[in-house]
């Protein structure tokens, strides 16, 4: 053992990577600022002011508490519509008038005076859990005001709430909110690394410019690479997709307990829609791995761009985090992003069961279409051949 | 190929070709024009400016100033590189592709529409028995052998060839130097670029460059008569005017 060789063996190391300016950024930057928007993102949580529209099916005795929770409502800074019924309340919610509904039920002020746990019906459209829970959290302090004032002698029994959703099945849990939102995320992903480090092969491996000697059009070869990669993103999403609606029960055999096979997501609207929507966001890929590969020496260097281009991503773009509730600022930054645009897109789809007349579907789908135009005229004018 | 109908112009021509980097001036001024079916070597230490000029002439680069021609067309141009074949330093082929798998790639870039393009290519390299090997496992010769194949695959009047020898066997190059004798036959121009004067020779005409300019145009024969020397690197030396060594 030599001490000198193991110190010659430190100090190259040393000198190589100080060098490396990227990787030096990448080791003390990169987590610094992701976990700066990490904490922006959670600690800048605005909750929405709610916005509820209230029905009263208790008669004048439910007529008092209703008036007091909206007055409580209205203290919080939420606004409250009337609804005379279910029907007309799940309208607003359907098209965003109001962001929840309270349905107080015929039996409500009898059982709460009788020291029975009343229930409130509390409905929100289900498309975004986290932001779904942030309003019943801010509705309990607006209840538990009202209760108390409206009927001061009830004593402590306070409402239960009796949460459902407009969309989806009400036991609809977390994989099904997630599990369609991350079969985009995954195309994105896979799409723009394998197209990025492709594509960087071309530049470093000489065949590139060798391309760039034959009549060739730059968009002839951007769309080549969107029809290469888009039939490997076509195979990853029917493969995905498959695995997230499949729902196959194995039956127990002998000492193996019975189990199921796939996600088993309940999808309320067509696959096809959202196979098109995830396809326009891999197709935005393929253009965003030609781009980046810009700026790559290395396929190192291609895969550095991963935490920062593609976690930021994750972090703003409503995967995990619901754009409505970050702070205003990110919000603008996710209104630029792609993922954005898919992620709803997804959601708007698999829960809500959208199809094309969607509004709120065919921004997504146009938006999501510009940025597969936007990025492909970008990658286009980085592959470089001085001629006209 | 094209040598039955004689053409006015001249088959590749430099009007006063500049191209500058920054400060840098990698091509000075450069003026020639070569002539149909005739090999020329363009030979300079590296860093000459050779490869720039070649990108030039291929209109991979645009002039800072001056005029690129090739077949007549002024460089850069998309369809005329139909007409240009261009070997570029680095082999520049696919490794996870076969040998016949690359050759009907730049075939399809190149608009061949003659399905026995590719084996013809293969054949005139004697790559034949090796069509179906994948890139990652043939020899670095054969690699070389390749990158020509897929610079022929469209027969092209017009053939630039950048350091084509560079980590090339002896055996081989004799056979390189072959075939660009048997295109040079059949009426293709060729340009060479090489920093190795010991190949100079095979060429029909010699371009010296150095510091981005053509210090002297010749037959190998003249440019010796003209420095008073057998020595072609003496002979360089000798245009050169300082004196120094060549790299």
């Amino acid at each position: 053992m030599s001490l000198r060789r193991v110190l010659a063996t430190f100090r190259r190391l040393v000198q190589e990577l100080h060098r490396d300016r990227r990787s030096m950024a990448l080791l003390f930057v990169a987590p610094v600022v992701l976990t700066g928007l990490m904490a922006f993102v959670l600690r800048g949580q605005q909750v929405a002011p709610v916005s509820a529209v209230v029905v009263n099916e208790g008669g004048p005795a439910g007529g008092a508490i209703v008036g007091a929770l909206e007055r409580a409502m209205r203290t919080d800074g939420g606004t409250v519509i009337d609804a005379p019924d279910r029907a007309a309340a799940e309208t607003a919610l359907r098209d965003g008038t109001a962001s929840v509904a309270i349905v107080l039920p015929a039996d409500f002020v009898a059982r709460l005076t009788a020291g029975n746990e009343p229930s409130l019906t509390v409905i929100t459209p289900g498309l975004e859990p986290t932001a779904d829970s942030q309003q019943l959290i801010s509705l309990q302090r607006a209840i538990a005001t009202a209760v108390t004032q409206a009927l001061p002698d009830a004593g402590l029994h306070l409402p239960r709430l009796d949460p459902q959703t407009l969309y989806g099945t009400p036991d609809s849990d977390v994989v099904d909110h997630l599990a369609p939102v991350f079969l985009g995320f995954f195309a994105y992903f896979f799409v723009y690394i394998l197209t990025g480090i492709s594509f960087l092969r071309e530049r470093i491996g000489g065949t590139l410019e060798r391309l760039l000697a034959t009549p060739v059009s730059r968009s002839e070869i951007v769309l080549g690479y969107s029809l290469g990669f888009g039939l490997f993103a076509t195979i990853q999403v029917l493969v995905l997709l498959g695995w997230t609606l499949l729902d196959v029960q194995v039956p127990a055999i002998g000492p193996l307990a019975s189990f199921s096979v796939g996600l088993a997501v309940p999808v309320a609207g067509n696959p096809v829609l959202a196979f098109l929507v995830v396809m326009l966001l891999a197709l935005g890929a393929v253009s965003l791995g030609i781009l980046l590969s810009t700026f790559a020496r290395t396929e190192l260097q291609v895969v550095q761009f991963i935490p920062l281009v593609i976690v930021p991503q994750a972090l703003l773009s409503g995967v995990l985090f619901p754009v409505s509730s970050m702070p205003d600022i990110l919000q603008a930054i996710a209104r630029v992003l792609p993922l954005t645009y898919a992620t709803d897109g997804l959601r708007q789809v698999v829960i809500r069961g959208a199809d094309l007349g969607y509004g709120a579907l065919q921004v997504d789908v146009a938006v999501l279409a510009a940025f597969v135009a936007v990025f492909a005229v970008l990658a286009t004018a980085t592959i470089r051949r001085e001629v006209v | 190929m094209q040598s039955s109908a004689p053409s006015p112009a001249p088959a590749v021509q430099a009007i006063d070709l500049r191209k500058s980097f920054g400060e840098i001036q990698a091509v000075d001024g450069v003026s020639f024009e070569l002539t149909a079916g005739r090999i020329y070597g363009v030979l300079g230490p590296n860093g000459s400016g050779k490869t720039t000029l070649i990108r030039l002439l291929t209109g991979l680069g645009r002039p800072t100033s001056g005029e690129a021609r090739v077949l007549g067309v002024q460089m850069p141009s998309r369809p005329n590189l139909a007409r240009i074949g261009y070997m570029t330093q680095s082999d520049g082929i696919y490794p996870e592709l076969t040998a016949a798998e690359n050759v009907r790639f730049f075939a399809a870039m190149y608009g061949v529409r003659d399905p026995g393009a590719t084996d013809a290519a293969l054949a005139v390299i004697e790559l034949a028995d090796r069509a179906d090997t994948l890139v990652s496992q043939l020899s670095g010769g054969m690699r070389r052998r390749l990158s020509l194949a897929c610079a022929l695959v469209h027969r092209p009047p017009v053939l630039f060839l950048d350091e084509p020898t560079v980590g090339v066997d002896p055996a081989l190059r004799v056979q390189f130097w072959a075939h660009f004798h048997e295109l040079a036959r059949k009426g293709t121009t060729i340009v060479v670029s090489s920093h190795v004067m010991d190949e100079a020779d095979r060429c029909d005409e010699l371009l010296f460059m150095r510091g981005g300019r053509v210090i002297a145009q010749g037959s190998g024969g003249d440019l010796r008569a003209r420095a008073g020397t057998t020595d072609l690197e003496q002979a360089f030396l000798m245009f050169s005017g300082d004196g120094g060594p060549m790299a």
